[in-house]
């Protein structure tokens, strides 16, 4: 049950966020609200995904010494394919999502599984780690992005939650309240990973 | 020398100072001020400010309690960052803004980094850049009069009463604001230009208005907190009072304060007028009693956890707070920069103390 | 050496397949992505000033360019439209403008923007927009600048959006009318 175990220990166990501490750029910048979180979340697990693979699958021709270089290529290659993908087709997510596309070259989780995880593995296992990461990733984002949008826009997925009289807390949606809700969320996972 | 109650570089020497006798000296100190602002806005400004430290207070113990580390909220620093934090907000805010900020400024400016001693910026401070972030609509605005009508302290008759048949808007300008903000509104061109009457009028305008912020009677009205502002800040003769007998107790020492006061005063008489007005000889006076300085040049840059320990260092922390202090003035869109120059020194604290730390003697250079 | 001349071959390939698929994807998806965006920007133009066809024109000193709307019935000018754009508190502010003929605001599209989220990201709702509409060139200014004449009331905590936003109307509007005096009376 390999499969399994690698599936899932992308969400809690070795989350990319809150344990591995991976590709915080994305996660500041795109966890404002919870329909950006989703679409990141989702853009990126695609390109891992299909990274993953590619990566396992051609383990045993790249050199070690210019795997970082291939690793790039192909990981560039499907931001761009998802990027143009997106704006043929999906016009309105492109939109909205539009800055943070090319921001996935440069998330950390991505290099960093092929890195540690599918340059080693076959293709069904990397497959399963792309796919636990992403969920993880994903996840994790909603996560921070339903306190930020919720303390300060006082919506969550764009609907009103809070009373009428509620005046938003606008650093929560500022730079500086993503480094507070994500600060908190770890001590948060750290302290209750202690208790058991 | 008074440095012997602070952490300082060898040699040191040991009396029976401690942090709880420090601590409630300076609420002591702070309490004038209070007494002032209760005098100007009422009860409010008091119940605003108790709830504040109150909470703070409530705050701490809690976090303390979570923490299973001991109790230490009767050292009176809970307290204190409670006061000084409603010290800095106005006296027409909601009740649950000190609550919120109080709140802040003890789990995120002290607690998460270990309580008192260990926090790197100042935790009153931190509570109000997190209010000024959160809600910058209700904290810079809605400036209310003292008991006695003054928000500007400006003597209306000197303004002229055919400002206010000319360009009601620019009267209304004026009449609104805080003394800060009133030399902030006609620094900027596009007031002058908004004026109706001819471009000599209007500069003779915008000169009896600027003249008219350091007429004696604005300057007396700045003097003894007949201004709007924060809480606190509005009495320079209160906080004068307190910073003097915290001086006399060797409970916080004069460079800082010298410095930073000092600083402002020179760069707002170098730079501060209006282009082109030979008006600006007196500015300087309305720009340390005018804001938030002599509250924070006394009580908050001098913060022992947060400020340099060596004599030099002190030195040029007090003086970036006030470059600081007068490019944020001056140049930045806030009237007031009092707490982000502060806390932007605080952070270059470590830095000023590895640079100026003395060397042991005999000690070789590597 | 041969080593080395054998790494580079291998980046080679996998540069020059990863260069194939994107010319691939990237000659699939061009079409259809300046297809759809010159239909939206089409849609916009349409949303401002109904019921006209567009007629692209350049200034004369080619500086920046403009539309002017021909009624689709009568052929006659009905209005003109352009982006108007200045530095607001965080970055660049652009406004697509649609004109009538007398060249009142018929109603503004705020089309990029990066200002604060919940002050001055609020320029996008309709409740900031709508106090432009119907403006001459006069009006076009922060209520907290022209007591007398702005009309457009500056948003709390954003001053410096809304009057980003209200001047670089007022000035486009005022340079159009320079370049269409210029022009003897515009696009008839």
């Amino acid at each position: 049950m390999r499969f399994v175990s690698e599936l899932s220990k992308g969400i809690v166990k070795e989350n990319p966020i809150f344990v591995l501490v991976l590709g915080m750029c994305p996660t500041l910048a795109v966890s404002t609200s919870v329909t950006n979180a989703i679409g990141m979340g989702m853009a990126a697990t695609f390109v891992l995904i299909c990274s993953n693979i590619i990566i396992s699958m051609i383990k045993n021709v790249t050199p070690v010494k210019i795997r970082i270089p291939i690793y790039v290529v192909v990981i560039a290659s499907f931001v761009t394919i998802v990027d143009m993908v997106m704006a043929a087709y999906v016009p309105a997510l492109h939109k909205s999502l539009g800055l943070f596309i090319p921001l996935i070259v440069v998330n950390c989780i991505i290099l960093g599984r092929a890195e540690a995880f599918a340059n080693k593995n076959n293709v069904l296992n990397s497959l399963a780690d792309a796919i636990g990461m992403g969920a993880g990733f994903t996840l994790s984002l909603v996560i921070v992005a339903t306190i930020r949008e919720i303390l300060g826009a006082g919506t969550w997925l764009n609907i009103s939650v809070m009373p009428k009289t509620y005046d938003p807390m606008l650093v929560a949606i500022l730079a500086p309240g993503a480094f507070i809700t994500l600060g908190f969320l770890m001590a948060l996972i750290n302290m209750l990973k202690e208790r058991k | 020398m008074n440095d012997k109650l602070l952490v300082s570089p060898a040699p040191h020497l040991h009396d029976r100072t401690n942090v709880s006798m420090v601590m409630w000296n300076v609420i002591l100190a702070l309490t004038p001020a209070l007494v002032m602002a209760t005098y100007f806005w009422g009860i409010k400004a008091l119940m605003l400010t108790l709830l504040g430290a109150v909470t703070a207070v409530v705050t701490e113990a809690a976090v303390q309690k979570f923490r299973k580390v001991p109790i230490s909220v009767a050292d009176g620093s809970a307290f204190l960052t409670g006061m000084l934090l409603s010290f800095n907000i106005h006296a027409n805010s909601p009740w649950w803004l000190p609550v919120v900020g109080s709140v802040f400024a003890i789990v995120v400016g002290k607690q998460v980094f270990g309580g008192l001693g260990n926090n790197p910026v100042n935790p009153a401070l931190l509570g109000r850049a997190f209010l000024l972030a959160s809600w910058p609509t209700l904290v810079t605005n809605g400036w209310i009069p003292t008991r006695s009508g003054s928000i500007n302290g400006i003597n209306p008759d000197l303004i002229g009463t055919n400002l206010q048949t000319i360009a009601p808007k620019a009267y209304e300008l004026i009449t609104s604001a805080t003394p800060l903000k009133v030399a902030q509104t006609i620094r900027d061109t596009s007031f002058v230009s908004s004026l109706t009457g001819s471009a000599t009028e209007n500069a003779t305008l915008a000169s009896n208005i600027f003249n008219s912020l350091f007429d004696m009677g604005t300057l007396k009205a700045m003097f003894w907190g007949n201004i709007g502002g924060c809480i606190g800040e509005v009495s320079v003769f209160a906080l004068l009072l307190g910073a003097a007998y915290l001086l006399y107790k060797n409970i916080i020492e004069w460079r800082i304060p010298l410095f930073y006061i000092g600083t402002v005063f020179a760069l707002s008489f170098l730079f501060g007028g209006i282009t082109g007005s030979r008006y600006s000889v007196m500015l300087p006076f309305f720009h340390i009693f005018g804001g938030g300085l002599m509250l924070g040049a006394f009580f908050m840059a001098t913060d022992y956890t947060t400020s340099p320990i060596t004599k030099r260092g002190r030195i040029i922390f007090a003086i970036g707070c006030g470059v600081l202090t007068i490019v944020i003035r001056l140049v930045g869109g806030y009237p007031e920069g009092v707490s982000y120059s502060i806390l932007f020194m605080n952070v270059m604290t470590p830095l000023i103390d590895r640079l100026t730390m003395p060397k042991a003697f005999g000690e070789v250079k590597k | 050496m041969m080593y080395y001349l054998k790494l580079g071959v291998i980046l080679l390939i996998f540069c020059a397949v990863a260069a194939g698929v994107l010319a691939y994807v990237n000659g699939l998806t061009t079409p259809i992505i300046s297809e759809r965006k010159a239909k939206e920007a089409i849609e916009t133009r349409e949303a401002l000033i109904p019921n006209s066809t567009f007629e692209e024109k350049t200034a004369a000193d080619s500086s920046y360019k403009y539309f002017v709307a021909l009624d689709k019935t009568t052929k006659e000018v009905n209005g003109y439209t352009f982006v108007a754009s200045k530095n607001g508190y965080s970055g660049k502010v652009e406004t697509m403008v649609g004109l009538d003929k007398d060249f009142k605001v018929i109603d503004v599209k705020i089309i990029t923007q990066s200002e604060t989220p919940g002050l001055g990201a609020n320029c996008v709702k309709d409740s900031f927009k709508a106090m432009f509409k119907g403006l001459g060139v006069e009006n076009l200014m922060v209520d907290k600048d022209d007591k007398d004449n702005g009309k457009i009331i500056a948003m709390a905590g954003a001053t410096i959006t809304s009057r980003a936003i209200a001047n670089s109307v007022h000035e486009q509007i005022l340079v159009l009318q320079k370049e269409l005096g210029q022009n003897d009376g515009g696009g008839k």
